[in-house]
């Protein structure tokens, strides 16, 4: 059976897809490759290998040398972050339905709220949140929270709280207003809708919400810097920092701390990515409908 | 009824007012000549702000923050769109996820842990350059000079931010209308033809959604520039946001706050907008 001249075999054709496909997503993993690999090397293999060469006597050494220094910071992420980011996401959802109700009511003044609300939750997700820095230092250190759990929470709230109404925002137009017009016609009081019908109708996309808020909570690395000075309260980004000061003083450890401060999230990543990915299809389906 | 709806939403407005606070605190302070020097602020107009423009280092890390956010915004698109159509016209569901997978786990890594990494991949002896050697491909100089210093940092940023885009592009493939593109098969439109009629026509909110974030994500970037060029003052690699961090450490602090209030005019000038004509408007028509 020839092909007819011009057209490509399909089985030729999907090789090809594939291909080209595999070249881009092993160019996207040399990284995470090079930081696996060279976590296992020792300090002289490190120097005198190239980056993408396996270790040719695998050693944990660079793990055991800097877990003594992260052990605290990774504990003190693990506290805080996963509980911030879902009291974030939850109580944000909570405002998501609140504006849901505000921009499908049609007076004027509710439309206007509703705009700068909006506004104002955008601004906090996507501001350079650095630019806070100097108020936000002093509003903590004012309030006595400097090296506190409480005041790390405090001033992630200020960020990642809107984030969570504003990502639950889109995700809750996925559910029809009918049929929460028809639960507030049965005269459910709005938390009843909320915690019955609308919490439950958008839970993909409040975990791809929360997914969202724990990684950039996790990977956030200028709030806690500005807000602890104790070695004892570091969170983990910060400290991966100090294993560096340009090029005179990068360790082989670098690969192994950078290892340790991104298994969390790359462990989530990997387990609940299916729920991430399904959450942000979701987004896009839920918009369209015209 | 009403007065519940509100009381559930009292904690994100209340924290997101506090922001505002935070804010409008900067632009109070940017019209000082609060710094070490005068550790008892008076108001100085806009003598803060004239005196950043005598400043090289502020013009050259805005450059450099805008060039770094358009060019992620036009590269990461066209990476993005690319990844999306490829996966998109794949037939198998599973080995699409596990693609999309590979391609946006950039995206939950510490960009801090990031740049440590590329920081290696970037030496030029024993680097991506061992292996380019090693394929007979030009081998740059990366960091090491400074005309390709700035690329550098682009490809970091755009490795890290594509799959953002990647995410939108294909999330919004699959909510185009499935009859639209059986149709398209009927009449043997080949991929391309329904790339291009079909599924992007209808992608509007995917290229919304990954500009804005693109550009937002990119202008905000802290740890790359800041390792990648081993401290504050390198000239090569300085955006806006190290140079305000830069200010502070040295205590200028009205010239941080100015710097501040430059970076959050520029991302409210492109957040409000993307806000209410974008996300906003794509969601009321539900």
């Amino acid at each position: 059976m020839s092909s007819k001249p011009g057209r490509v075999n399909p089985t030729v054709k999907a090789a090809i897809h594939q291909l080209v496909i595999i070249i881009f997503v092993v160019i996207w993993l040399i990284p995470i490759y090079a930081m696996v690999i060279n976590g296992l090397k020792s300090n002289v293999a490190v120097y005198t290998t190239p980056v993408l060469i396996p270790p040719s006597s695998p050693t944990i050494e660079p793990f055991q040398a800097v877990w003594s220094s992260l052990s605290r910071p990774l504990l003190n992420s693990l506290i805080l972050v996963l509980p911030v980011a879902f009291i974030a996401t939850f109580l944000g959802s909570m405002a998501a339905y609140f504006f849901y109700m505000l921009s499908n009511s049609f007076s004027r003044v509710s439309s206007f709220v509703s705009n700068f609300l909006f506004s104002l939750i955008s601004l906090a997700t996507f501001i350079p949140y650095q630019a806070t820095l100097i108020p936000l230092t002093k509003l903590i250190a004012d309030m006595g929270l400097l090296n506190t759990y409480w005041g790390l929470a405090f001033a992630f709230f200020i960020f990642y709280m809107p984030t969570g109404a504003l990502l639950m925002s889109i995700f809750i137009t996925a559910i029809p207003p009918r049929i929460i017009e028809a639960a507030r016609l049965d005269r459910g009081s709005d938390w009843r809708i909320f915690y019955k019908l609308v919490f439950p109708l958008s839970l993909p996309g409040f975990i791809s919400t929360l997914i969202f808020n724990i990684i950039e909570t996790w990977n956030n690395f200028f709030i806690p810097l500005m807000l602890t000075t104790t070695p004892n309260m570091r969170l983990i980004p910060v400290t991966v920092q100090s294993f560096t000061g340009g090029y005179a003083t990068l360790y082989n450890e670098t690969f192994a701390a950078a290892f340790i401060a991104s298994m969390v999230p790359l462990g989530i990543f990997i387990f609940l990515g299916r729920y991430f990915i399904r959450g942000l299809i979701a987004l896009g389906t839920g918009g369209k409908g015209v | 009824m009403r007065i519940q709806g509100l009381l559930m939403a009292i904690p994100t407005i209340f924290f997101s007012f506090l922001l505002l606070y935070l804010v409008i605190w900067n632009l109070y302070f940017s019209f000082t000549n609060w710094s070490l020097l005068n550790p008892h602020p008076s108001f100085v107009g806009f003598q803060t702000y004239a005196s950043l423009l005598y400043m090289e280092y502020f013009s050259i890390s805005l450059s450099h923050s805008i060039l770094l956010s358009v060019g992620t915004v036009v590269f990461g698109n066209l990476l993005g769109l690319l990844f999306a159509s490829l996966l998109y016209f794949l037939g198998n569901e599973k080995m699409r996820s596990i693609y999309l997978s590979l391609l946006i786990y950039p995206l939950s890594i510490s960009m801090a842990a990031n740049s440590l990494i590329w920081l290696w991949l970037f030496n030029i002896h024993i680097g991506i350059n061992w292996l380019l050697r090693l394929l007979h491909l030009p081998v740059p100089l990366w960091l090491s000079s400074p005309s390709t210093e700035f690329p550098s940092l682009m490809v970091v940023v755009i490795w890290a931010y594509a799959g953002l885009s990647l995410i939108f592009y294909l999330a919004a493939f699959m909510g185009v209308d499935k009859s639209l593109i059986e149709a398209a098969r009927i009449d043997r439109a080949n991929p391309l033809r329904i790339l291009f009629r079909v599924l992007l026509p209808n992608s509007m909110n995917g290229f919304i959604v990954s500009s804005a974030l693109l550009f937002l994500f990119s202008f905000r970037i802290f740890s790359p520039p800041y390792l990648l060029s081993g401290g504050p003052t390198n000239i090569f690699l300085q955006t806006s946001v190290v140079y305000m961090y830069y200010l502070f450490t040295t205590e200028y602090f009205a010239q941080a706050s100015a710097v501040a209030t430059i970076i959050t005019a520029i991302a409210t000038a492109v957040v409000i907008p993307y806000a209410l004509y974008g996300i906003k408007r794509w969601m009321k028509h539900e």
